[in-house]
C-alpha cells in the first residue's frame, strides 16, 4: 500500500513540476518567474522526501534541507534586486 | 512492533502521503490557472508549503517507526519552510507592487506610487 | 652539518639585519657581520684538515627521483672560495655600514647581500650539478636586487635588469648543459661526474653540452661578447660592486669551469672556445678600460680583462697553467675589491667618479691615495706586489703553448699587449685621480672617510704585499690544495718567487711596464685623452635591439589571441576542447561499451525536461540577463537533483550552494551593469557560435555515452575499499579532498585565497554611483530593509550556522565537510548583509576576512607539517577512534583539523568576494 501511494505521490509531485515549468516558460511577469522557480524548490523537497522514504535512505536529508535554505535566499535576493537593485547595500 | 500497529502505520504514512501529494500538486496547479500574479501567489505559498509539510510528517512517521530514536531532523526542514515561505511572498508581492504587475481587472496597482 | 650550517647561516640569518636595523644602522650591520663571522669561523676551524688535502662531505636525500640531492663537499677550490666570500663580504659589510648613506635603507641592503652571500656558498660548496644550478639561480635573482638597490634610479634599474637577462639567460643554457652532461654520465652527483672523464670526451653530445656549459660560465665571468652587462651593473652601490665583481659573482663562472675542469678540458673544442673567448676578452676589455672616465667603469673593463685573463688560462689547459688561473683568481679578488673600495671612498668623499674632474687628491687624501696605489700596482703587475706573480706564471705558460703551431706568437704577443694595457689603465687611475693638477669643478671639497671605512681596504692591501713578497709563506698551502681539486691529480711543480733570474717571461713583464708607461703619458698628453668619448657600447644596443624585438613578438602574440574580447577567448577555447576531445574519437573509433546505461525512470524524466527546457531557454533569453539568471537557477537545481539521484549527494550538496552564491554574485554585478546584452554579432559569427556549441555538446554527450556504458570496473572501488582504513572516514569523497588528494585541496583553497585577495585588491576601495532608478525608469522601493525579513533573517541565523556546524563535523564519515559548511556559514552570513545591510552587520560582525583566510589557510599548512614531526610526509592523515563514556565512539582524523582550515578558508573568501562586490554600489554611510 505504501508503494502505490509513493508511486502516486511521484506522479502528483512530477505533475507539479512540469506545472511550475509551464508557468516558468510563461511568465508573463518577472515575479512570476521567480514564484514558479522557488515552488520549483519546494516540490524538489517534496520529492526528495519522497525519494528518501522510497529507498529507505537518509541520504537526502541534508540535501532537502540545503535546498530548503538555498530556496528561500535565492527568492529574497531575487525580490531585493527587482525592490532595490543593490542586493547588499 | 506488532503486525497490526505496523500494518497501521503504514495506512497513516501512506494517508498522509497522498493528502500531501494533493496539496503539492494543488499549489502548483493554482500557480498555472489562476488569474494574476496576486492570486497565483496563493498557491504555491499555502498549498505548497502545507503539503511539503505533511510530506516531512510522513518521514518523521516513517523512520521513527523503523529506528529506536524519535526522527527530529525532518523538522528542522518544516521549521524553516514555515518561516521562511511567508517571507518569500510578502518580498514577491512587493516586487511585483513595485514592478506595477497587472491585477485580474487588468488595471495595474496604482496606490503604490501615485502620481508617477 | 658544519657546510651546511655555513650555508645556512647567511641565508636564513638575512632575516636578522631587517629586524635589527629598529636599533639602528649599527646593529643591522652588527647582525649582518655576526651572520658571516659565524659561518667564517666554522670554516675556519675546518682548515687543517682540508689544508691536509682532505674533503668534507655531507648529504641529505631531497628529489632523489630527479637526481638532486642535498649533498655538499668542502674541498681545496670550494674553501678557498668560501674563504673569499665569507672574508671579503665581512670586510664588505664593515665598508657599507659607512658608505650608505642616511636615506638608504640599511637594514634591506644587508638582508640582499646576505642572500646572495649564502647563494654563492651554496655554488661552491654543492655536491650536485642540480644543487649548484639551484644555487646559481639564487645569485642572479639576489645580484638582481643587489645591482638595483637603489631603485630610484633608472639606470640602476636597467643595469639590474641587464644582468638578470644576460645571466639568467645564461643559467638557462647552463641548465640544458647540465642536464646533458647528467644524461651522459648517469649522475648529477660531482664525485660521479668527475671520475666520467673519457665518457664524457668521448661522448657525442660531448660539444654541445660544453657550448651550453661555457654560455651559461661566459654569461656569469662577463665573457666576449655578454661583457657589456658587467659595466652597467657599476650602477650598484659600490660595496656591491666591491663584492660581486672581485670575488663573487663573476668568480661563479670561473668557478664553475675550475669545477668542471679535471672532465671537461683537454680536448681542442675546450681549447678554442675557451681561451679564444678568454684571450679576445682580456685584450679587448683592457683597451677599453683605458678610454673610460668613470672610475668604476675603469674597474668594470678591468675586471673583464681579467675575468678574461683567467678563462684564458683554464683554457691553456697545462696543469701550471691552471695553478696560474687559481692563484690568479685569489690575487684579483684582494686587489680588485679593494681599488672598488678606494673608488668607493673617492666617489664618497668628494661626490664625484669623473676622472676628467677628479684630479690632485693627493693633497686631500693621501692615506686613501696609497693604499689605492700599492692595488692599483698589483693590478698592473709591478713586482713585488702579488699581481706579478700570477700575471708572470701567465706569461710563462703563454710561452709554453704548443697547439697553436707557427702561430704560437699570438698568445704571449697578446698577453703582452694585455699587460701594456693594464699597466695603462693602473696608471691613468692613479695619476689622473691623484696627480695631473687640480680638482675641477667637485660637488665638495675631498678629505679622507671616517677611520673604519678605510680598514677593509687596509686589510685587503696588506694582504696583497703579503703575497706578493713572501707567497711560500702566505698562500702557498691554500694555492696547491686549491689547485690540487681543480686538477683532480698530482701538482705540478712550480716556484712562487719574485726572482726566477733572467727570463723571457721577465721580460714581457719589462716591456709591459715600460710600454704602459708610455702608452699612457703619450694618451694624457699626445692625444688629450680626456677629450676622447667613447660610443656606448654595440652590446648595449643589440641588447636592447633584441629586448625590443622580443617585446613586439609577444605583443603581436599576445594581442593576436587576447583582443580584450570574451566571446573570442570562449570561442577559442571550445574549439581546442573540441580537438583534444576529437582527437581519441578520431583514432580510437566511436566507443560503446557493452553495458546497458539501463533506462531512466519517470521522476528523472521530469527533471532532465526541467534541465533541458531551462537550459534552452537560457540560451534564448540571454540577452535579457536578469530572466536568463532566473533559467539558470532553475538549470543549477536540476544539476543538483541529478546528482542525488546518482548517489553523490556531497556534490548535490556544492552544487546547491554554489548556485546561490553565484546567483548573489551575478546580481551584485548586474546592478552596476546594463540589463540586456546588445546585440553586435554578425549572423555568421552566431552561427559559427551555434556550431561550436552544438558541437561540443554532442562531443559531452558522446563521452557521457561512452562512461555509461563501459563495463563498470573503476578505480573507485578501490577508494571506496581504502577510505576507512586509509583515511578514518565513511565519507568517500571527502576522506578523498582532504586526505588522499589533501595536497590538491591545500593548493586549491590557497588559489581560492589569492582569488579572494586578487579580487578585494582591484575593487577593494573602488566607488561606483549606484543607479538613482530602476531600469523601468522608476524610484527604487523606499524601504531598504523590510522589518520581515529583518526578523526572519535572525531566527535563521542561529538554525543555519547550526546546520554548518553540523555539516562540518560528520564530513569526515557522512555528507558534508569543510567546504559545504564554509559555505553554508558564508551564506548565512551573507542573509544578514542581505536584509539588514552593511552598517548593521559590520557593526555586530567584526570579522577580518583577509586574517581570516591568512589563520585558514595557515591551520591546514600546520596541520600538515605536523605530520612531519611524526616522521611522515607532508599532510599524512593519522586518525584514532575514542571511546567517550557517554558520548559513545567519536571518531577523529587529523585530516578534521586540515577540513577546519579549508572551512574558515572558504568562509572568509566567500564573504570577501561578496561582501567586497557589495560595496562598490553602497551608498557612503553617513
Amino acid at each position: 500500500m505504501l508503494a502505490a501511494a509513493i508511486t502516486i505521490a511521484l506522479a502528483a509531485i512530477s505533475l507539479a513540476m512540469l506545472l511550475n515549468l509551464w508557468r516558468l516558460l510563461c511568465g508573463p511577469d518577472l515575479p512570476d518567474r521567480i514564484l514558479a522557480l522557488d515552488t520549483l524548490y519546494i516540490n524538489t523537497i517534496a520529492l526528495l522526501v519522497l525519494l528518501g522514504i522510497h529507498f529507505d535512505s537518509l541520504v537526502y536529508f541534508e540535501v532537502s534541507l540545503l535546498i530548503a535554505m538555498m530556496g528561500f535566499i535565492g527568492t529574497v535576493v531575487f525580490s531585493k534586486y527587482v525592490l532595490r537593485g543593490d542586493v547588499i547595500e | 512492533m506488532s503486525a497490526m500497529s505496523a500494518m497501521l502505520l503504514e495506512i497513516l504514512v501512506s494517508l498522509f502521503l497522498l493528502a500531501s501529494a494533493f496539496f503539492t500538486l494543488a499549489g502548483s496547479i493554482g500557480l498555472a490557472r489562476l488569474p494574476d500574479f496576486y492570486t497565483r501567489l496563493h498557491g504555491p505559498t499555502k498549498a505548497t508549503t502545507l503539503g511539503v509539510g505533511g510530506m516531512l510528517v510522513a518521514s518523521v512517521l516513517y523512520f521513527s517507526a523503523r529506528g529506536e530514536w524519535l526522527s527530529l531532523n525532518e523538522l528542522l526542514i518544516t521549521m524553516f519552510l514555515f518561516i521562511t515561505a511567508p517571507i518569500s511572498a510578502y518580498l514577491l508581492a512587493q516586487a511585483a507592487l513595485h514592478l506595477r504587475v497587472r491585477d485580474v481587472s487588468g488595471g495595474a496597482d496604482k496606490s503604490k506610487h501615485p502620481g508617477q | 652539518m658544519t657546510l651546511l650550517l655555513i650555508i645556512l647561516f647567511p641565508l636564513l640569518g638575512a632575516a636578522l639585519p631587517a629586524v635589527a636595523v629598529r636599533w639602528g644602522r649599527n646593529a643591522s650591520a652588527g647582525a649582518a657581520a655576526g651572520v658571516t663571522a659565524i659561518p667564517l669561523a666554522l670554516l675556519l676551524f675546518e682548515t687543517p684538515r682540508v689544508l691536509a688535502g682532505g674533503t668534507i662531505e655531507a648529504g641529505w636525500r631531497w628529489v632523489p627521483a630527479i637526481g638532486l640531492d642535498l649533498t655538499f663537499r668542502l674541498d681545496g677550490l670550494g674553501f678557498l672560495f668560501a674563504l673569499l666570500i665569507l672574508g671579503i663580504g665581512l670586510l664588505v659589510i664593515l665598508y657599507a655600514r659607512y658608505y650608505l648613506s642616511q636615506r638608504d635603507p640599511v637594514g634591506r641592503f644587508y638582508v640582499f647581500l646576505l642572500l646572495f652571500m649564502g647563494a654563492m656558498l651554496g655554488i661552491v660548496l654543492s655536491d650536485n650539478l642540480l644543487l649548484l644550478l639551484v644555487f646559481w639561480e639564487l645569485t642572479s635573482l639576489s645580484s638582481f636586487l643587489l645591482i638595483g638597490y637603489w631603485k630610484h634610479h633608472a639606470d640602476a634599474r636597467q643595469g639590474a635588469r641587464m644582468a638578470l637577462a644576460i645571466t639568467g639567460g645564461g643559467g638557462l643554457a647552463l641548465l640544458a648543459g647540465v642536464l646533458l652532461l647528467g644524461h651522459i654520465v648517469g649522475s648529477f652527483e660531482l664525485p660521479v661526474v668527475l671520475r666520467s672523464r673519457e665518457l664524457i670526451q668521448g661522448s657525442p653530445l660531448y660539444l654541445p653540452m660544453l657550448t651550453l656549459i661555457l654560455l651559461g660560465a661566459f654569461t656569469k665571468s662577463a665573457q666576449f661578447p655578454f661583457h657589456f652587462w658587467l659595466p652597467h651593473a657599476m650602477s650598484a652601490p659600490t660595496p656591491v660592486s666591491a663584492y660581486l665583481h672581485s670575488a663573487t659573482m663573476v668568480k661563479a663562472g670561473v668557478f664553475l669551469l675550475a669545477r668542471l675542469y679535471p672532465v671537461l678540458s683537454g680536448s681542442d673544442a675546450w681549447f678554442y672556445l675557451v681561451s679564444g673567448t678568454g684571450l679576445v676578452t682580456l685584450v679587448f676589455a683592457a683597451y677599453v678600460a683605458m678610454f673610460k672616465h668613470d672610475l668604476k667603469g675603469l674597474l668594470a673593463y678591468s675586471t673583464i680583462s681579467h675575468l678574461g685573463l683567467i678563462m684564458l688560462l683554464f683554457g691553456l689547459s697545462t696543469p701550471l697553467a691552471a695553478v696560474a688561473g687559481v692563484f690568479h683568481i685569489i690575487n684579483h679578488a684582494t686587489f680588485k675589491a679593494s681599488l672598488f673600495m678606494a673608488a668607493g671612498i673617492i666617489d664618497h668623499e668628494s661626490g664625484s667618479r669623473d676622472m676628467r674632474r677628479l684630479n690632485g687628491l693627493w693633497k686631500y687624501m693621501p692615506h686613501t691615495a696609497t693604499l689605492a696605489m700599492v692595488a692599483a700596482a698589483s693590478m698592473a703587475g709591478v713586482p713585488l706586489f702579488n699581481g706579478f706573480l700570477s700575471k708572470e706564471m701567465f706569461f710563462t705558460e703563454a710561452l709554453e703553448l704548443h697547439q697553436t703551431g707557427t702561430l704560437w706568437w699570438i698568445v704571449p704577443a697578446a698577453a703582452t699587449l694585455a699587460g701594456v694595457f693594464a699597466v695603462a689603465y693602473s696608471l691613468r687611475f692613479i695619476h689622473d685621480v691623484f696627480f695631473n693638477g687640480e680638482p675641477v669643478d667637485l660637488p665638495r671639497t675631498p678629505h679622507e672617510p671616517p677611520r673604519w671605512m678605510k680598514v677593509p681596504v687596509e686589510i685587503l692591501v696588506v694582504l696583497c704585499l703579503l703575497v706578493g713578497i713572501f707567497p711560500a709563506y702566505t698562500v702557498a698551502p691554500l694555492l696547491n690544495v686549491a689547485a690540487g681539486s681543480v686538477l683532480g691529480g698530482p701538482l705540478p711543480e712550480f716556484d712562487l718567487a719574485i726572482w726566477h733570474g733572467f727570463t723571457f717571461p721577465l721580460l714581457m713583464s719589462v716591456v709591459a711596464l715600460s710600454g704602459g708607461v708610455l702608452v699612457y703619458f703619450a694618451l694624457q698628453y699626445r692625444f688629450n685623452l680626456h677629450m676622447i668619448v667613447q660610443s656606448p657600447s654595440p652590446g648595449r644596443r643589440f641588447y636592447n635591439r633584441g629586448l625590443a624585438w622580443l617585446t613586439g613578438l609577444s605583443e603581436i602574440v599576445t594581442g593576436g589571441l587576447q583582443n580584450g574580447s570574451l566571446q573570442r577567448y570562449l570561442a577559442l577555447l571550445v574549439t581546442v576542447i573540441l580537438l583534444a576531445g576529437a582527437f581519441p574519437f578520431w583514432q580510437l573509433g566511436w566507443y560503446s561499451g557493452s553495458r546497458s546505461p539501463g533506462m531512466m525512470d519517470g521522476g528523472s524524466g521530469v527533471a532532465w525536461l526541467l534541465l533541458v527546457v531551462s537550459a534552452a531557454c537560457t540560451v534564448i533569453w540571454h540577452r535579457q540577463r536578469l530572466l536568463a539568471l532566473v533559467f539558470v537557477g532553475v538549470t543549477g537545481l536540476m544539476v543538483s537533483l541529478i546528482f542525488v539521484r546518482f548517489s553523490a549527494p556531497d556534490l548535490a550538496l556544492t552544487q546547491i550552494l554554489v548556485e546561490v552564491v553565484s546567483i548573489i554574485l551575478l546580481l551584485l554585478a548586474l546592478y552596476l551593469l546594463p540589463q540586456t546584452t546588445p546585440r553586435e554579432s554578425s549572423v555568421t559569427r552566431r552561427m559559427r557560435d551555434a556550431g561550436l556549441a552544438v558541437a561540443a555538446g554532442l562531443g559531452a554527450a558522446g563521452l557521457v555515452w561512452a562512461v555509461l556504458t563501459r563495463p563498470q570496473d573503476t578505480i573507485s572501488g578501490f577508494f571506496l575499499e581504502q577510505s576507512v582504513p586509509g583515511g578514518g572516514g565513511s565519507n568517500v569523497v571527502n576522506v578523498i579532498l582532504v586526505d588522499f588528494r589533501g595536497f590538491d585541496t591545500f593548493g586549491e583553497i590557497i588559489v581560492l585565497a589569492i582569488a579572494a585577495l586578487g579580487i578585494y585588491a582591484m575593487i577593494g576601495g573602488l566607488r561606483v554611483e549606484r543607479p538613482a532608478l530602476d531600469p523601468a525608469r522608476r524610484p527604487w522601493a523606499a524601504d531598504s530593509h523590510p522589518l520581515l525579513l529583518r526578523v526572519a533573517s535572525r531566527i535563521l541565523l542561529p538554525l543555519a550556522l547550526m546546520v554548518s556546524v553540523y555539516l562540518l563535523l560528520r564530513g569526515h564519515n557522512e555528507p558534508g565537510g569543510g567546504f559545504i559548511a564554509g559555505l553554508v556559514t558564508a551564506v548565512a552570513l551573507i542573509t544578514q548583509y542581505l536584509a539588514s545591510g552593511i552598517a548593521w552587520t559590520e557593526a555586530r560582525l567584526r570579522l577580518d576576512h583577509q586574517r581570516m583566510i591568512g589563520i585558514g589557510v595557515l591551520i591546514a599548512a600546520l596541520t600538515g607539517v605536523a605530520s612531519w614531526f611524526f616522521g611522515a610526509p607532508f599532510l599524512t592523515s593519522a586518525f584514532a577512534h575514542w571511546h567517550l563514556p557517554v558520548l559513545g565512539e567519536l571518531p577523529l582524523a587529523s585530516a578534521m583539523i586540515f577540513d577546519l582550515g579549508v572551512y574558515l578558508t572558504v568562509v572568509a573568501t566567500t564573504m570577501l568576494m561578496l561582501v567586497t562586490l557589495g560595496k562598490i554600489g553602497a551608498r557612503e554611510e553617513v
